[in-house]
């Protein structure tokens, strides 16, 4: 049974089987490969999303479960085109290496500063618990992602 | 004056991928698809130790969807490094848990994995060796009963039995040493377990088979092994693989080595289709190509005084079934664990050792990290023995300006003294944590490392473009590390005179580029970015020959600068680059220049080392760290107050980014002191096989490292940089490890600390380390023999 | 009807539609709803099963309703949402300390409480315990009709419901109790906690202990209340020092599970410092107020 869900606004009809995690369907039938499939276990983080409005792992989010809901991905997060905010001061500040981490940190992040817009360090620390980066150590990108609470 | 002025280097140049890669957008080998690609599958033994009786393929090729099915025929070829003694797929034996025996390629993953279960495999259990004890006791089983069959790749070494490899440095005379009556002796001895290296882009390929030649692009830092390796495994020319690098999610060390690459391209050649091969977090944990686990005993005779008159060591590390990467690592030993400190006399032995675990591989600063928990942590037992602070004991003893290194290679320049003297300012100017400490126990400890810049062979070609840009074709690859977005371009552009952002960087592509011997080791900027510069040089000799002609003005009066040519004190005077450019075209054709570098080589003192691949250390890059910690006397758990790193890096082209990766390199260490270990199970199966249960550190269990770069050392890399990603993990363990050694009085031995680890010491029921299959005779250790006096 | 999509999952759009669907398909269907823990069975080297009903979009299950004798908890309600619902709420810290440290931020948007009680094979819940030491009790909807049971009487017998059983909501009575949870993990967090101490307090007016309760999890393969511990603390001051004195002494009624994280003698050895964190979170958690 097909099924019907919103992706970064548009309407999409995913064949795929009920139990398929949606980060296969977002990556091999709508090749939305911003996020990334890194554990398949919810721990790494690498392949969240927002799931109406809310940050979800999405390898562990069956596909039949989000009939008719409303999917965003780290290709969303630019609007035409221009990096958001969180986007650009973590280019600003250099913190990104190998990279695979950050789709799933800015969508965890991005979501984090809806509701708390001047969460200090060890907050953002706290928010990033489900995000594993294996390059950067963390602390530069919270600085980052910190001075961005303090602009805001 | 024709050179260029070093002191118009871009520094802090923004990385050029990051866009991308926020954006999402950046395409990684994981996330390349194409029409009518495969995904393959591969099927892996789940026994130690077997005979293959019979293998049928008959119910899996009429499964839905199988294109092709790979086995050990379709690769006869034998891979290793020193030792020819890997097979792509288990041939006639199993030797590990998890190892490869066919590969399946299909219409879907779901497909492919199906069929590979649904080959029939008989198998005959035989007896495994799991751990090193085992596999040194006498009468055991042997894991390659063949082992004297074996193709050499490179003489010299001592080898038998289980031992793959045997490393020896021997300088001066220890039985001298150990006689003194006024040395105090000292033993201690270690054991440490596997870290994975949890690349988030785990080892991926996409392969095809089209023209006659394979076209392999794959997650690797190796594509010149990639090639050769693929080629010697399927018995087919080199020249008919070509290799290409997407961006790499990621390495650390573990795609040093040729792994899957190959399984896709036999399953490529036979299907007539692109085929993806991307191994699952589970495959990626249980046959990851770890550091490996390794057992160290130490003896040092040092005098009240505190000067090591002798040292001696055994170094066992586990290889694993295969030798691979171990067996050049037994190199290492004499470098890291017999760095740091003048010696008097020393005798070392590092034995690669065959057991019925999945092999081992390369992790970043490989075997330095855990010697160098294990110097450090026996220089705090002689220090406690002769009643020394550590370090005083230090200062006294670190290696200097002309000081004789473990092979007996003569050290230029004072460099960790002044180092520590700039730990001492960092420890003063920034306060002390002990206050976070509050009622749990508190430690500090200061640990010094060496490591160094593995040199080797690179080549560079450059197009300087009728645009006034240049194109520079190299077989780096950029692993995240930014060497390829930074330092090349920064390094060319300064050469040429040009902005960076004008330098484009072609990504790895083996038939576009010469040979190179990877991204690893922190050799990409030395390496290739030397031989950048050398067809810099090239490149600007002929733009200058032709400039010359246009402005009539000798080649030496006329300097690079801003995309321009000008004639020296004049400024405005010349032209741009790029009209030379066109100039050169109508009359000496475009413009291209090459460079090639490799290991100018440093000389050791003659007959030290036997069975090393490097006698002597090119570019040595020390450390120097200091931590504090809380160690929670009724849980055990440990936590890092603060930390404090300086580095020698030679000459900083990009601060922000050598911090970022001083602070990564740091974290993954803290991971490999604290939290990070697989064990083996009695089926002989890794058992940690999910991010659950091997934990690597998260946002919460780092901190922001203080950082003072050390400049000035000298370096023979380009404008006097070294490379700077490799090291910072290099003393973690070490310093956490004397750190929690002090707050709690109980002798470390182990790593990684974990609060079971840690509480155990506490109670005292943590069974101290013995490795009694190390014996006190260091000669009864070793294969080779005393030379006759 | 539900049977006939063929789907391997039928997403239920009401709990009698549900309870239907899990009759019909019988011992071959499980429900199925945050499903963090049935999306990880390849990972466990398990076969998913061939059939199962989605419960977590059902509206009826998703709420948390509070009156001044019980506090309500629909089955698919998620850690996120439980936190949201009970912050602040008197005698529920323990529960929203629970809920907010289990796992991580993202997946507490997904894992619910339902499935957090059901999923036998977990020994590491931190809903249990916290919900234990709240006297709660759990209702089951069967296809032939309705009960109440105490949630310690569900993780006995959750591994062998009647095929058709849904857990739809819990029930704790509201109570004047203070509340603490005490979680070990590995690292500082993100990790399933290798033991956990929940308490439960009523303090009377001279500050003698009225009514306690202390449930320890993930130490054994289910959560389960302390009774020694709770008959010795009751009748006293609160005291941390004194209830991890006891709870040294008491602590050979535990027999820790072995795994890879963990010995299980670590699991019991940490249960006193536990104890006294809990004791010290449910004093934090009176003054506050």
């Amino acid at each position: 049974m097909p099924t019907n869900l919103v992706i970064n606004g548009e309407d999409r009809i995913s064949t795929r089987g009920s139990m398929t995690p949606l980060i296969d369907v977002l990556r091999d039938e709508f090749f939305l490969t911003g996020a990334k499939v890194a554990c398949r276990e919810g721990i790494c983080g690498a392949c969240t999303v927002h799931l109406d409005g809310r940050p979800v792992v999405s390898c562990l989010v069956p596909l039949a479960t989000v009939e008719g809901r409303d999917v965003r991905t780290v290709e969303s997060l630019a609007a035409a085109g221009e990096p958001s905010p969180l986007q650009q001061i973590m280019e600003e500040h250099d913190v990104v290496q190998c990279g695979m981490c950050f789709p799933g940190i800015l969508m965890v992040l991005t979501s984090f500063f809806q509701e708390r817009p001047h969460a200090e360090r060890d907050d953002i620390k706290a928010a990033l618990v489900g995000n594993i980066c294996r390059c950067t150590g963390y602390e530069r990108l919270v600085d980052a992602a910190a001075a961005l609470a303090r602009r805001s | 004056m024709a050179t260029a002025d070093p002191s118009s280097v871009v520094m802090n140049l923004p990385r050029r991928d990051a866009r991308d890669k926020l954006l999402g957008r950046t395409r990684y080998t994981v996330d390349r698809m194409s029409p009518r690609m495969l995904h393959a599958a591969v099927l892996r033994s789940e026994v130690a130790s077997a005979r293959i009786i019979r293998i049928d393929t008959t119910r899996a090729r009429r499964m839905p969807g199988v294109r092709a099915i790979a086995l050990a025929e379709d690769a006869p070829g034998m891979h290793g490094i020193g030792i020819a003694d890997h097979p792509l797929f288990a041939s006639g034996v199993i030797r590990f848990h998890g190892e490869q025996i066919a590969a399946v390629a299909a219409d879907t993953y779901e497909q492919a994995q199906a069929a590979a279960r649904a080959i029939e495999v008989e198998l005959e259990p035989l007896p495994p060796v799991l751990t090193m004890a085992d596999a040194l006791a006498p009468g055991a089983p042997l894991v390659h009963p063949d082992w004297k069959s074996y193709e050499v790749l490179f003489e010299g070494a001592a080898r038998g039995g289980n031992v793959a490899w045997e490393a020896t440095v021997i300088r001066g005379d220890t039985d001298v040493a150990f006689a003194r009556d006024d040395v105090v002796i000292v033993e201690s001895c270690f054991r440490v377990g596997r870290q994975n290296h949890v690349s988030l882009e785990a080892r991926a390929v996409v392969a095809t088979y089209e023209d006659g030649r394979y076209h392999i692009e794959t997650s690797t830092q190796v594509p010149w092994t990639v090639r050769n390796m693929t080629a010697k495994l399927l018995g087919v020319p080199a020249s008919q693989v070509h290799v290409t690098v997407p961006p790499v999610g990621g390495a650390f060390g573990q795609k040093f080595d040729c792994t899957l690459e190959p399984y896709a391209a036999i399953l490529a050649r036979k299907s007539g289709q692109p085929v993806r091969l991307v191994y699952s977090r589970q495959e990626e944990m249980l046959t990851c190509l770890c550091r490996e686990n390794a057992d160290i005993k130490i003896r040092s005779a040092v005098t009240k005084e505190g000067e090591i008159v002798g040292r001696e060591a055994v170094v066992l590390m586990d290889c694993g079934a295969y030798g691979g990467e171990q067996i050049f690592l037994t190199t290492m030993t004499a470098h890291t664990l017999g760095g740091n400190y003048k010696l008097g006399s020393i005798k070392l032995a590092t034995r690669a050792i065959y057991t019925n675990t999945a092999p081992n591989g390369a992790f970043r600063a490989c075997n330095g990290v855990y010697n160098t928990f294990a110097l450090e942590c026996h220089t705090d037992e002689i220090c406690d023995a002769i009643g020394m602070d550590p370090l005083e004991f230090k200062r006294r003893n670190v290696l200097g300006d002309g000081d004789l290194g473990a092979t007996g290679q003569v050290f230029e320049g004072d460099v960790l003294g002044p180092m520590l003297d700039r730990m001492e300012r960092l420890r003063e100017t920034s306060p002390s944590k002990k206050h976070l400490a509050g009622d749990r126990l508190y430690g500090r400890a200061t640990v010094v490392g060496t490591w160094f810049v593995f040199v080797g062979p690179s080549t560079a070609t450059i197009n300087l473009n009728a645009d006034g840009s240049a194109t520079l074709i190299t077989a780096g690859v950029e692993l995240g590390q930014g060497t390829m977005v930074q330092a090349l371009p920064q390094i060319v552009a300064h050469e040429l005179g040009i902005h960076p952002d004008d330098v484009i960087v072609r990504n790895a592509d083996t038939d576009a580029a010469g040979f190179d011997l990877g991204v690893g080791g922190g050799r990409t900027t030395v390496s290739v970015g030397a031989a950048s510069v050398a067809a810099a040089a090239d490149v600007r000799n002929r733009i200058l020959t032709t400039a010359s002609e246009l402005l009539q003005t000798r080649p030496d009066r006329l300097v690079l600068r801003n995309g321009r040519v000008e004639i020296a004190g004049i400024e405005g005077s010349g032209t741009t680059i790029a009209k030379v450019v066109q100039r050169a075209h109508q009359v000496t054709g475009p413009v291209v220049g090459s460079g090639s570098f490799t290991n100018p080589g440093v000389p050791a003192m003659p007959g030290c080392a036997a069975g090393h691949f490097i006698d002597a250390i090119d570019i040595p890059v020390f450390n120097v760290h200091d931590c504090e910690v809380a160690v929670d006397a009724e849980t055990g758990h440990v936590e890092v107050l603060s930390y404090k790193v300086v580095q020698d890096v030679g000459r900083a082209l990009n601060p922000r980014a050598i911090h970022g990766q001083i602070q990564g390199g740091v974290t993954q260490g803290l991971g490999y002191a604290l939290h990070e270990e697989h064990t083996i199970g009695e089926d002989g199966c890794i058992r940690q096989d999910s991010l659950e249960t091997y934990r690597v550190p998260l946002a919460l269990d780092t901190v922001p490292v203080e950082i003072d770069l050390y400049e000035g050392a000298p370096s023979i890399g380009p404008l006097g940089a070294k490379g700077a990603g490799e090291v910072p993990i290099m003393n973690p363990p070490a310093a956490v490890a004397c750190a929690v050694a002090r707050a709690t009085g109980c002798r470390v031995q182990q790593t990684p600390l974990t609060p079971p680890r840690v509480l155990a010491l506490l109670l005292g029921r943590e069974p101290a380390v013995e490795l009694p299959h190390i014996v006190d005779n260091w000669w009864d250790n070793v294969l080779i023999k005393p030379k006759a006096q | 009807m539900p049977a006939s999509t063929g789907e391997r999952l039928y997403v239920a759009t009401s709990l009698a539609d549900a309870v239907a669907a899990l009759a019909d398909r019988g011992p071959a269907g499980a429900p199925l709803a945050g499903a963090t823990w049935i999306m990880r069975a390849p990972i466990r080297r398990e076969e998913l099963r061939s059939s199962y009903v989605g419960i977590g979009g059902i509206a009826e299950l998703r709420s948390v309703e509070m009156t001044d004798d019980e506090i309500h908890i629909g089955a698919c309600v998620t850690h996120a949402d439980l936190i949201a619902a009970l912050a602040g709420v008197e005698g529920c810290d323990g529960l929203v300390a629970a809920a907010g440290g289990a796992a991580n931020p993202a997946v507490r948007q997904m894992a619910t409480v339902g499935g957090n009680l059901c999923t036998s094979d977990f020994p590491a819940s931190d809903l249990s315990p916290a919900l234990l030491c709240l006297d709660a009790s759990v209702e089951l909807r069967t296809p032939s009709g309705q009960e109440r049971v105490p949630l310690g009487r569900l993780l006995d017998i959750r591994r062998t419901l009647e095929p058709g059983t849904l857990v739809t909501g819990v029930v704790i009575a509201r109570k004047p109790v203070q509340t603490g949870h005490s979680r070990l993990p590995l690292r500082k967090a993100g990790d399933y906690p290798v033991a956990i101490v929940s308490m439960a307090v009523a303090l009377g007016s001279d500050g003698l202990i009225e009514d306690i309760k202390v449930a320890v999890g993930s130490v054994e393969a289910s959560a389960r209340r302390w009774p020694q511990l709770e008959a010795q603390l009751l009748g006293h001051p609160l005291d941390p020092a004194k209830a991890y004195e006891l709870a040294k002494a008491g602590v050979g009624v535990f027999a820790g599970r072995e795994s890879v994280e963990a010995p299980g003698w670590y699991r019991v050895q940490v249960l006193p410092t536990l104890v006294r964190r809990a004791a010290q979170a449910a004093l934090a958690a009176r003054q506050q107020r």
